[in-house]
């Protein structure tokens, strides 16, 4: 424990001895010391740094979570239930929901079985059901593995999408992004370490928490990569400021900066001269990045992507660039899965096109990723903060209300054990009656994919270690290769 | 390694080498069997029967038999078991990190020199030391230096090590703004201060300062943090909330140096005072800081529990230093607060109404509100009309169901024919329906409503009411409010000092509150100076600043936090003497650069304090600091000259990015300042809890969430990005050129950094355009300094 500490100290004082040995004219030789200093790099802040540990091997290098927002139907789409078909239109047995609590708590009593109009098929070699609804996904399901008695614990949208992402229905923790790149760093020396994407008609309820650092430092929280305007907020010159013109600032603050690294000894001036060069290359990485027009019409139809527009589908294909340029967790987010029924929510109407927008898209990653090598290092995972119930809500047309205790995600990918179903709910959907798999577990799986000990990973807050898995989480180790 | 390092300081605080002289026991020995033995073998845990907490006890023994034998070391039971030689008995301290060899050397010595104790000896209190009310601990009548320099060198003068010289000048007159005001002083201010050769111009210098209302906004500043301010609702829809009376209360309470204990107790129970003002009503907005979610579907109550929860943990964390929040679904791990003991304090927040409190308020200008309703509803109306194709199909495909969602006010409005529906309904219908999911018109629309209210109440602010009848409280299972468990009222937890209610039957809010300032609280005034203390030098004394409990790492200056929390008391709880003695000291005013002479000491025989203490516990120099994020702006405004003095008031936008807002569920409407509002200080920036502004979070402000006792000082690409490349910061680079061309660049980088440039630093800024140099000058990370 010892040797890092004292590892570093002698680092830095042999850094203050150069410093205070050269007082002129050191800037573009100490500015080279510094950028090649990678230890120096993954200890401080200027970027996520370096991979800066592990507890395991990893299985995975990278992660990309599509995030469903509003909680898909996992009864339309996954959890194929022929039992609940028979019994459409029959109440539920009051066993299943004594005590049970529901968003609309209201407009939830006494309402009917609701058995899906849509139909299903088993899939590729694994068999796995998948509905006609997702004819794309479908072609990947021996790529994929689904576990449908996923569970959480809350069943309001923005409290149930925080403990998707952060463990806890509470504002303020860490979200599994930056918890991920706080554990590994970033292998990107030009972009951000934890990138996120929207798609959909609206941002995710609880906006930046979902990806916040919480009381982790901000160098984790996901930077939002902008799918209309300036990628990265602020990434512009100022209007009238010409690249030569940004260069030479940066330039002339850089001399300036290591003058005072001189005269105070300060390290956090080091790290601010990293964290502009950072920036600077930002400025042109992060274009180069969402330039798409040097893809193949191949891969554009493969994605089914009209470059000129906004779409899921061309944030699959940026997910896949800014893996390969060394981004640690890419996280998508499609807004508007909320099916209750009612106007622009039914699951006769707006449903299919929510499902429309994301499944080729999804397939086409996994396909793209694999096709390039990638896919065996980076970890995919598909879901909601929560699914739908088996019982229908009737506003203008047919819906389901939230339900928190079984619905489907799938994952592919590093580590993770290839065409599958794992899990069994009841007959009627319900509940999760063989490996259950709470979100804590997931947490618990995905960190594990990525050579960490959930148990381990702890950030001391308020006087005591955090986790991102709380004091909970078991490793759902039917889900690894 | 937390632990490690906790032992480790505090332990060398303790051990003096084993050497000819005599050990003296109360001094030497007592201290630390305290720290390493007493918590098992002490006055409520006696393992094997065993008591170290005097040498009596130590010589009688347990068990075991005798732990200690006079004259006897080796033949010392406690000897063998620190040792780990004995063949039965485990290496003590149990599972805890062993003493180390100079420590064990000198027991040994007092051993063999007959264990000498006073007859007299009181058993050590075996209380984690936070939780003993602190007692003023002596300071020698010839120190006629500032107290705190005397604990601070004492210390120091131990380790071999010396404090650091002065800071020159310029340095010094810049942190005292900094600190003080949260502004950059002018060159003008510089000039003066550095040629005045009088050592009272210093101490002019701090006094000034003191009664400048810029004060109470910089602190004020820092109890909004811990209060949790922000200025709208949280959670997933966030709609904006008026709550900046409160703001306003806390900067002229701190600018008026209103007593802490004063301070408190209005901002808990100001409702509950006999005759309560406006402004002690306005001052329990402090609880009222706590999110609520107005999202479809949820359960109120779950809400409200969930609010309550906060402001147990907020209370709790921000006057006691402890993590009482644990104990909500069990008892606490570490600390004496039980679970019970939780919903005990949990019984005197849970008995409130949230209602709104219309105030007077001068600033109120109902025709500007007006007039941009007028703009508003132009652009409300000419938006409807493009899209009524729209709004009617809504309208005729409305079933029945979606119907009985509607408000009365929306179905009175449809049963209208169109032509007679009059704007309110028309914007109503089209809020309802066609537009519920258009980000562009909700931001319109959510802006009108905000504005409709303002004009039909007035300026209102969140307070705290308590209710008549309290409603019942019991202790939740595992915490779950679904799992109600036995009914439980009002208490103090036990281990505390106890509470002196006013009526014995039913103790109160206002009864907790001035427990908290009671005199006998030994945490409170810990606390309070700890987080002072951390704003002038990055670190409290006790580092985990929001954790005063067992798992707390221990005081770096045990002494001095006990004498600045006694002069604290004494003082009538007096913040602004606390601040006076702080930055007048020496220890304060130290320079915080690694000078050449410090860390190559000589003789070489001295340790190197960057190799001893490279983190600088013991405050062997001053610590560069990289500014709250409200005082970049702050300072790059003041730079510009483009700042506006004007305090108080509603929050005002400045301008931010485009698309910022959108990033949440809802759009929020972001109307532009106009005027000196665009250039206020960041304390006034409007500042949404979901899609906070960018270029405040960006340097860590906290965004209301829960408390935030410190703040995180990250160093991070974005943020170059926004100082050189945001659209506000730079048209401070543009204000700066205009100054650099007319008072030229030298006055131009004393107004950033104060000092003068070096000839180095000219001929490298002479290099430079003016746009160009002035764009440099703002991005300097000692612009964004405190050096």
């Amino acid at each position: 424990m010892n040797t890092p500490v004292a590892t570093t100290q002698l680092l830095d004082s042999t850094r203050r001895h150069f410093f205070s040995q050269c007082s002129m004219g050191l800037g573009s030789i100490a500015l080279a010391s510094m950028m090649n200093d990678n230890a120096q790099a993954a200890s401080t802040a200027a970027g996520p740094g370096l991979p800066q540990r592990g507890d395991f091997q990893p299985r995975a290098k990278n992660v990309i979570y599509l995030f469903m927002a509003g909680g898909p139907s996992q009864l339309e789409l996954f959890d194929y239930k022929p039992r609940l078909i028979e019994l459409n239109g029959q109440p539920i047995p009051q066993s299943y929901i004594e005590g049970k609590r529901f968003a609309f708590m209201n407009s939830s009593a006494g309402v009917k079985l609701l058995g899906t109009r849509k139909t299903f098929k088993q899939r590729g070699q694994s068999g796995s059901w998948i509905s006609d609804m997702l004819p794309y996904t479908a072609g990947i399901a021996d790529d994929i593995s689904i576990v449908t008695t996923c569970k959480t614990e809350l069943f309001n949208h923005a409290p149930a999408k925080l403990f998707m992402n952060t463990g806890s229905g509470q504002f303020g923790r860490p979200s599994m992004g930056a918890w991920a790149t706080y554990g590994i760093g970033s292998e990107s020396q030009d972009l951000p370490g934890f990138v996120v994407l929207q798609s959909g008609p609206r941002g995710p309820r609880g906006g930046a928490v979902n990806w916040g650092s919480g009381f982790l430092p901000t160098t984790y929280q996901g930077v939002p990569l902008r799918g209309q305007g300036e990628p990265i907020l602020n990434l512009t010159n100022p209007t009238g400021i010409s690249a030569a013109s940004q260069r030479t600032t940066i330039d002339a603050v850089r001399d300036m900066n290591l003058k005072r690294l001189v005269a105070t000894g300060d390290d956090e001036i080091s790290t601010r001269v990293k964290a502009y060069e950072m920036a600077y290359r930002m400025q042109s990485s992060a274009p180069e990045l969402i330039d798409i027009s040097g893809e193949s019409q191949a891969t554009l139809d493969l994605y089914g992507v009209d470059p000129t527009q906004p779409s899921f589908a061309r944030n699959c294909l940026l997910a896949r660039r800014l893996i390969e340029r060394g981004t640690r967790f890419v996280q998508l987010y499609h807004t508007n899965w909320d099916s209750h029924g009612g106007k622009g929510e039914t699951l006769e109407d707006d449903f299919p096109k929510v499902v429309h927008d994301i499944d080729q898209g999804c397939a086409a990653l996994i396909r793209d990723l694999k096709s390039r090598g990638l896919l065996e290092d980076t970890l995919v995972i598909w879901g909601g903060e929560f699914g739908r119930t088996p019982m229908g809500e009737n506003r203008d047309k047919t819906g389901r209300n939230h339900h928190i205790d079984a619905f489907t995600m799938w994952f592919a990918g590093g580590g993770v054990k290839p065409g599958q179903t794992i899990g069994k709910t009841d007959e009627l959907g319900f509940n999760g009656v063989e490996d259950p798999a709470h979100v804590h577990d997931i947490h618990a799986t995905i960190l594990h994919l990525l050579g960490l000990d959930h148990k381990k990973l702890t950030y001391r807050f308020q006087g005591r270690d955090f986790r991102l898995t709380d004091v909970h989480g078991n490793v759902m180790t039917k889900l690894l290769a | 390694m937390r632990h490690l390092l906790r032992s480790a300081l505090l332990l060398s605080l303790l051990t003096a080498r084993a050497s000819a002289a005599p050990v003296d026991y109360a001094r030497q020995i007592k201290p630390l069997l305290q720290v390493t033995c007493v918590k098992c073998h002490g006055a409520s845990t006696q393992k094997s029967k065993l008591r170290l907490d005097t040498a009596a006890a130590a010589l009688k023994g347990g068990k075991n038999g005798p732990s200690i034998i006079a004259g006897k070391a080796s033949d010392s039971l406690f000897i063998q078991t620190i040792e780990g030689t004995h063949a039965d008995i485990p290496k003590m301290p149990y599972k805890r990190p062993p003493l180390d060899s100079s420590q064990v050397a000198l027991i040994r010595q007092w051993i063999n020199e007959g264990a000498q104790a006073p007859a007299d000896e009181q058993p050590s209190d075996d209380r984690h030391w936070a939780f003993v009310k602190p007692v003023r601990p002596a300071v020698p009548a010839q120190a006629s230096e500032n107290p705190i320099d005397f604990f601070i060198r004492a210390r120091l003068a131990k380790e071999g090590l010396s404090p650091s010289p002065q800071a020159d000048k310029a340095t010094q007159i810049r942190r005292v703004y900094l600190d003080l005001l949260g502004l950059p002083p002018t060159p003008q201010q510089v000039d003066a201060f550095v040629s005045n050769a009088s050592p009272q111009a210093y101490l002019d210098l701090v006094d000034e300062a003191m009664e400048s209302p810029h004060y109470g906004e910089r602190w004020g500043r820092w109890w909004l943090d811990q209060a949790r301010y922000a200025d709208s609702n949280g959670y997933s829809i966030d709609a904006p909330r008026l709550i900046w009376k409160y703001r306003d209360w806390v900067v002229e309470a701190i600018n008026r140096n209103m007593p802490f204990d004063q301070f408190t107790i209005e901002q808990i129970a100001g409702d509950m005072l006999p005759a309560a003002t406006e402004a002690q009503k306005i001052a329990t907005g402090f609880n009222r800081n706590t999110q609520i979610n107005q999202e479809g579907g949820i359960d109120p109550e779950q809400f409200r529990v969930e609010s309550v929860v906060d402001r147990v943990a907020t209370t709790s964390t921000v006057w006691l230093g402890l993590t009482v929040g644990c104990a909500q679904c069990h008892d606490h791990k570490f600390d004496p607060i039980s679970h019970k003991e939780y919903y005990q304090i949990f019984a005197f927040l849970n008995n409130q109404t949230e209602p709104t409190l219309k105030v007077t308020d001068l600033s109120f200008n109902a025709k500007t509100v007006e007039a941009e309703m007028k703009q508003l509803e132009g652009k409300i109306t000419t938006f409807i009309a493009k899209q009524q194709a729209v709004a009617d199909t809504w309208e005729k495909e409305l079933g029945a169901a979606s119907k009985k969602l509607l408000t009365k006010e929306a179905l009175k409005a449809l049963a209208l024919p169109k032509a007679k529906r009059n704007f309110a309904q028309n914007r109503l219908l089209f809020a309802a329906g066609a537009g519920a999911a258009d980000q562009a018109f909700r931001a319109l629309n959510e802006r009108y409503t905000e504005l409709d209210t303002l004009i039909k109440n007035g300026v209102t602010t969140m307070i705290m009411a308590e209710m008549p009848q309290p409603r019942k409280t019991t202790l939740f299972i595992k915490g779950d409010f679904t799992r109600p468990d036995v009914e439980v009222h009002e208490a103090v937890p036990a281990m505390l000092h106890p509470l002196q209610p006013t009526n014995a039957a039913k103790p109160d809010r206002l009864d907790f509150a001035r427990w908290l300032v009671a005199r006998d609280n030994p945490l409170t005034a810990r606390v309070i100076v700890n987080r002072v203390w951390q704003q002038y030098f990055g670190r409290g004394i006790v580092e985990t600043e929001n954790d005063f409990g067992s798992m707390s790492i221990a005081p770096s200056h045990p002494e001095l936090l006990d004498w600045l929390a006694v002069e604290f008391m004494e003082s009538g709880w007096d913040l602004k003497h606390m601040h006076k003695l702080i930055v007048e000291s020496a220890t304060y005013r130290q320079s915080s650069a690694l000078l050449p002479s410090t860390i190559n000491p000589s003789p070489s025989s001295r340790p190197n304090p960057l190799t001893f203490d490279p983190k600088n516990y013991l405050l062997w120099r001053q610590t560069r600091l990289r500014l709250d994020a409200e005082i970049v702006r702050d300072t790059c405004l003041a730079a510009s000259g483009l700042l506006s003095p004007k305090m108080a008031g509603p929050p005002v936008y400045p301008p931010i990015p485009e698309g910022v807002l959108s990033l949440g569920q809802v759009k929020r409407a972001w109307p532009i300042s106009k005027g000196e509002d665009r250039y206020r200080r960041g304390l006034y920036t409007f500042v949404f809890r979901a899609t906070p502004p960018p270029s405040l979070s960006v340097f860590d402000a906290p965004e209301g969430f829960s408390t935030c006792t410190r703040r995180i000082r990250s160093n991070t690409p974005l943020q170059a990005l926004s100082m050189l490349n945001d659209a506000g910061n730079f048209e401070f680079a543009q204000a700066l050129e205009k100054i650099i061309q007319r008072d030229g660049i030298a006055t131009a980088f004393q107004r950033c950094v104060a000092r003068k440039p070096t000839a180095d630093e000219l001929a490298r800024l002479g290099q430079l355009d003016s746009l160009t140099a002035a764009r440099v000058l703002l991005n300097l990370d000692e612009t964004i300094t405190r050096e």
